[in-house]
């Protein structure tokens, strides 16, 4: 090929300078590419069938690689944590599978998995906890028998617990070392509030009151057949992986009462401008916003278009005001954080030189006032509803991403169809509805302003903003004599 | 440039008997040509979805940063989004006058702080107050960020770009029918650059340190780490630049970089996806043929002298402790590479790693304990690292000890058989479950292209890992695990205020 075009191009600039299709000097502008419409997508085929012990399984052959992989995706999460023992998910969830199962200790997992570069993992997050599991397709049987025996009968070995514990100490050590993190967390936990698990947080004391029992206990109660849904996918033949489930899994015939849903969200606005004062840092970071709503309401697509202008990539307006022309900040950006099952979140966040924290807080509390008092223009509309409708397709460019969906949509209870209704309202959307929408449920003046840094080097102090100012404490309550066993 | 370390990990070994198949079967997915100026495409076809990742890689990096300039090669891929004279403007030739106006006042600005205590404050305020009105005044003819604009109406995604130590990369995906944008745009880029926006930017990449840097203790550990370690090579510069570096830097130094550094030869493509080669010829030589060929850039000829003695640096910091130890080593085209591979493979492998079993599980002394084999790029001589997180409580001088412990373990008892083919069977199944991802298969072809001259290195490197032998282990840690080419980096908690002030 080197050869070719070596040779190719003197020859066109000489002795074919008068041929039939002489080389353009310049491209031709972006505007006058035309484009072919794509193949029509490509859904894979998923089946789908419940065990007679209740479990639902989902099975997607992909037979472009040599691997097989799958997830057990369960009805719990940290939401249902006691409020004496926040942490008790998270370590369950950890420790199912680092804690060993009745025949093999966690070390011995540890070695035999790698040993085949196979893996199982578990862990528990806010609305759901899971369990997975991947290796070449040579070792199906070797990571099916372990994944079955870490979902089925972790044994919780207290050294483990131990483990967990220290490591979470040390998490919990650290929480305040990353202002990024700092201020995502105080921003979700004053939005959300504390008189709800949505706003807790781990501490030492209820780390210590944490026992092996109670790991036991919160499994039992979310870990059988009936509240989990199975998924698996890679190379397999479908009828065989159906024997072997069948196989591993007909005899486990656990029961429980149904899981009742999440706890509501009961937070009330909580406006005002909340402090943490963080000296070892050279910028502020920030967030603002109030709570948002969950992704089947009938304004969702309009308020993700309010966003997406507002906030959403190089083009929105926070990003081109407050990074492009102020140069104020390296990351600004917006988001209709809807949830499936509780409200979510409508934020912003971003970070600054110190010196220009207010200007930058007052320049993005600016836009969100004017996205909702008057209408976005056409360009702006066009281009988030281009950007939507043509990068649609990457919601199907891999089979998992199909499978994962549908997943979703089965747990929080949504129609298989879900994402192209969606995608149908979105393109929908007019100028005159996103407004609206930015009316309804865009709240100024319910704001909840988050920062963390220096006020020493704010330039303007925060009062500026017109808003009460409200410090919040970091420190860490210390850790107390632990009435906890398991160690 | 983690990141990029990360992945250089991961991509090691098939066992001899599936490579070679392997290696067949691909090749026959894989095109590669050569324009005549001297830029290399590679393209894997994927036909399973109707999308295209493309990723162009650029032989230039923070090493490549002239003195007293750190910070320049990112600046320039910050500059590399603001478009060209037909996007991103509103009437170019009218907004050309503005920048050249822009860099006189600027040009001033720079010849008066050049007088140092001399300088005139009334006409240095006078000159700021000038050139930001004439900033001002050429921002009005910008369409502002037209140019990813363009890209995320046309449904790409992913778009983003990395400067690292060794090379700049510039990546996204596009919908398979709107390959030809690419095509346009990217040549564009490089064609016709408009750097509008530049002081505004500077501010931009200014706050990117302050972030990535001077905000993390972990960003600020680093920097000190290298700093200290290397005494000649520009490793020893940091990637997002010194903080006055960057707030001097000026349009005719990313002219400069742009021009001695971005030439077709020093830049390799990579694409995968849902395209036929012949269209990829085809657009390639329509759109990139009219890069004019241009004489490579020298690499860097400063070679790191040899160091004897340990070197420590403490960096002070109110947050919980970190530990970096550091060992030098060869640079990636050495024949011991690969050892370094295993190595790292048996320090840090998840959980059966020995830093996690004795750190993190037996001992308990820390939260988290990594190597990586090669830092921070691989291009020149660099570094093998460990880092570690202390868990809370426990100190840095005793994960130090531990580790030292392992190491000096690993050169009296030889590996065994188990844990050297756990290694490598791992290094193979990383490199497998990264094949069906386009756009990790674009970086890493052109990764492997630009660092060793042939794609195909991504699984024969794979035959070097499957080579190295207990005795090799061995060797490499016994010559290159030393006190004296060791750097150790730590955070120490500041001095009590009264203390303080006596200092």
């Amino acid at each position: 090929m080197r050869l070719r075009r070596l040779l190719l191009v003197p020859l066109a600039a000489t002795l074919f300078a008068q041929g039939p299709a002489p080389r353009k000097a310049e491209a031709p502008s972006y505007q006058e590419l035309k484009f072919p419409p794509l193949p029509p997508l490509k859904i894979p085929r998923i089946e789908t069938y419940t065990m007679t012990n209740g479990m639902r399984v989902y099975l997607l052959e992909d037979h472009e690689l040599p691997l097989v992989s799958g997830l057990a995706l369960v009805r719990t999460g940290n939401l249902f944590d006691p409020p004496e023992k926040v942490g008790l998910a998270a370590m369950t969830g950890a420790v199912m599978r680092t804690g060993g199962t009745r025949t093999k200790t966690g070390d011995q997992l540890d070695t035999e998995l790698d040993d085949i570069a196979a893996s199982v993992e578990s862990s528990i997050g806010e609305t759901s906890g899971e369990v997975s599991f991947s290796a070449l397709r040579e070792n199906t049987a070797e990571v099916l028998a372990a994944f079955h025996d870490v979902l089925t009968g972790p044994e919780f070995r207290p050294e483990k617990i131990g483990l967990a514990k220290v490591q979470m100490r040390s998490e919990i050590a650290r929480r305040n070392d990353d202002a990024e993190a700092v201020a995502e967390r105080e921003f979700v936990d004053s939005v959300y509030g504390k008189d709800t698990p949505y706003g807790w947080q781990v501490e030492y004391a209820t780390l210590g009151r944490i026992s092996r029992d109670d790991l036991v206990a919160f499994y039992r109660r979310y870990f059988f057949p009936a509240n989990i849904l199975l998924a698996v996918y890679g190379d397999f033949s479908t009828a065989e992986m159906k024997t072997r489930l069948e196989g591993l899994f007909h005899t486990w015939t656990d029961r429980q009462p149904p899981v009742p849903p999440f706890p509501p969200v009961l937070a009330k606005p909580n406006p005002g401008v909340f402090l943490a004062e963080k000296e070892d840092i050279n910028q502020t970071v920030f967030y603002m916003g109030h709570l948002g709503g969950l992704l089947r309401d009938h304004d969702d697509p309009a308020l993700e278009v309010m966003a997406d202008i507002l906030g959403g990539g190089f083009s929105s307006r926070l990003f081109k005001r407050i990074r492009t022309s102020l140069g104020y900040a390296y990351s600004i950006g917006a988001d209709w954080d809807a949830a499936y099952d509780h409200p979510g979140l409508f934020e912003i966040s971003g970070s600054t030189k110190p010196g220009n924290t207010t200007d930058a807080i007052a320049a993005a509390r600016q836009e969100v006032e004017r996205i909702r008092t008057s209408e976005v223009t056409g360009a702006e509309l066009e281009t988030a509803s281009e950007t939507a409708v043509n990068s649609f397709v990457f919601h199907f460019d891999t089979p998992t991403k199909t499978l994962a969906r549908l997943l979703r949509y089965e747990y929080y209870g949504y129609p298989k169809d879900f994402i192209f209704q969606f995608q149908k309202s979105l393109a929908e959307v007019t100028r005159a509805d996103v407004l609206r929408a930015a009316q309804a449920r865009v709240h100024p003046a319910e704001m909840t302003i988050v920062a963390v840094g220096n006020p020493r080097e704010f330039g303007k102090p925060l009062t500026a903003l017109g808003l009460p100012v409200h410090p919040i404490d970091l420190a860490i309550p210390p850790p107390q004599a632990a009435a906890g066993a398991g160690e | 440039m983690r990141r990029r370390v990360c992945a250089l990990l991961l991509l090691i070994s098939l066992p001899l008997c599936l490579r070679a198949q392997d290696l067949q079967e691909f090749e026959k997915r894989v095109t590669e040509f050569t324009l005549g100026n001297g830029l290399h495409f590679i393209l894997l076809e994927r036909h399973q979805a109707p999308v295209v990742s493309f990723h162009t890689c650029v032989n230039a990096g923070s090493v490549d940063d002239p003195k007293g300039k750190t910070g320049l090669a990112h600046m320039f891929e910050h500059m590399a989004f603001k478009g060209t004279d037909k996007i991103g403007t509103r009437n170019y030739p009218e907004e050309k006058k503005a920048l050249e106006a822009v860099e006189r006042i600027y040009d001033q600005l720079e010849a008066e702080q050049a007088r140092g205590p001399r300088a005139d404050p009334g006409k240095l305020a006078a000159l700021e107050a000038e050139a930001a009105s004439a900033v001002e005044k050429a921002a009005t003819y910008v369409d502002p960020n037209a140019y990813p604009r363009i890209i995320e109406e046309n449904g790409g995604v992913g778009l983003n770009a990395e400067t690292g130590v060794d090379s700049t990369n510039y990546y996204y995906s596009l919908p398979a029918n709107r390959v030809e944008l690419w095509f346009l745009l990217e040549s564009e880029r490089f064609l016709h650059p408009v750097f509008r926006e530049f002081y505004k930017e500077r501010d931009v990449v200014r706050m990117e340190r302050r972030n990535r840097v001077e905000s993390d203790p972990e960003g600020k550990l680093t920097e000190m780490l290298l700093a200290t370690s290397f005494a000649a090579h520009p490793y020893r510069e940091p990637t997002a630049g010194w903080a006055s570096d960057i707030e001097h830097l000026r349009v005719e130094d990313a002219r400069a970089f742009f021009a001695q550094y971005y030439v077709p030869a020093n830049m390799t493509i990579g694409i995968a996806g849902d395209v036929r080669p012949a269209e990829v010829k085809r657009l390639a030589d329509q759109y990139f043929s009219l890069l004019p060929s241009k004489p490579l850039p020298h690499p860097i000829f400063t070679v790191e002298p040899r160091q004897e003695g340990e070197k420590r640096v403490a960096v002070e910091t109110p947050s919980q402790p970190f530990l970096a130890i550091a060992y030098k080593r060869p640079n990636q085209i050495e024949k011991d590479d690969p050892v370094f591979d295993v190595i790292s493979g048996i320090l840090d492998a998840g959980r059966t790693g020995l830093l996690y079993q004795q750190l993190v599980r037996d001992q308990r002394i820390a939260l988290s304990a990594e190597s990586e084999a090669t830092f921070p790029a691989g291009r020149y001589p660099n570094l093998f690292l460990i880092w570690i997180a202390p868990s809370s409580g426990h100190t840095v001088e005793e994960n130090e000890a531990a580790v030292y412990a392992i190491v000096e373990r690993l050169k009296t008892r030889k590996v065994d058989a188990q844990t050297l083919a756990r290694v490598k069977t791992k290094l193979r199944a990383s490199l497998i479950r990264q094949l069906d991802s386009n756009e990790g298969m674009a970086s890493e072809l052109a990764f492997y292209y630009a660092n060793y001259g042939n794609w195909r290195k991504l699984f024969t490197g794979l035959d070097e890992i499957g080579r190295v032998t207990a005795d090799d282990v061995e060797r490499v840690i016994r010559e290159y695990f030393t006190a004296s080419t060791r750097t150790v980096a730590f955070t120490v908690p500041p001095p009590a205020p009264s203390e303080g002030a006596s200092q």
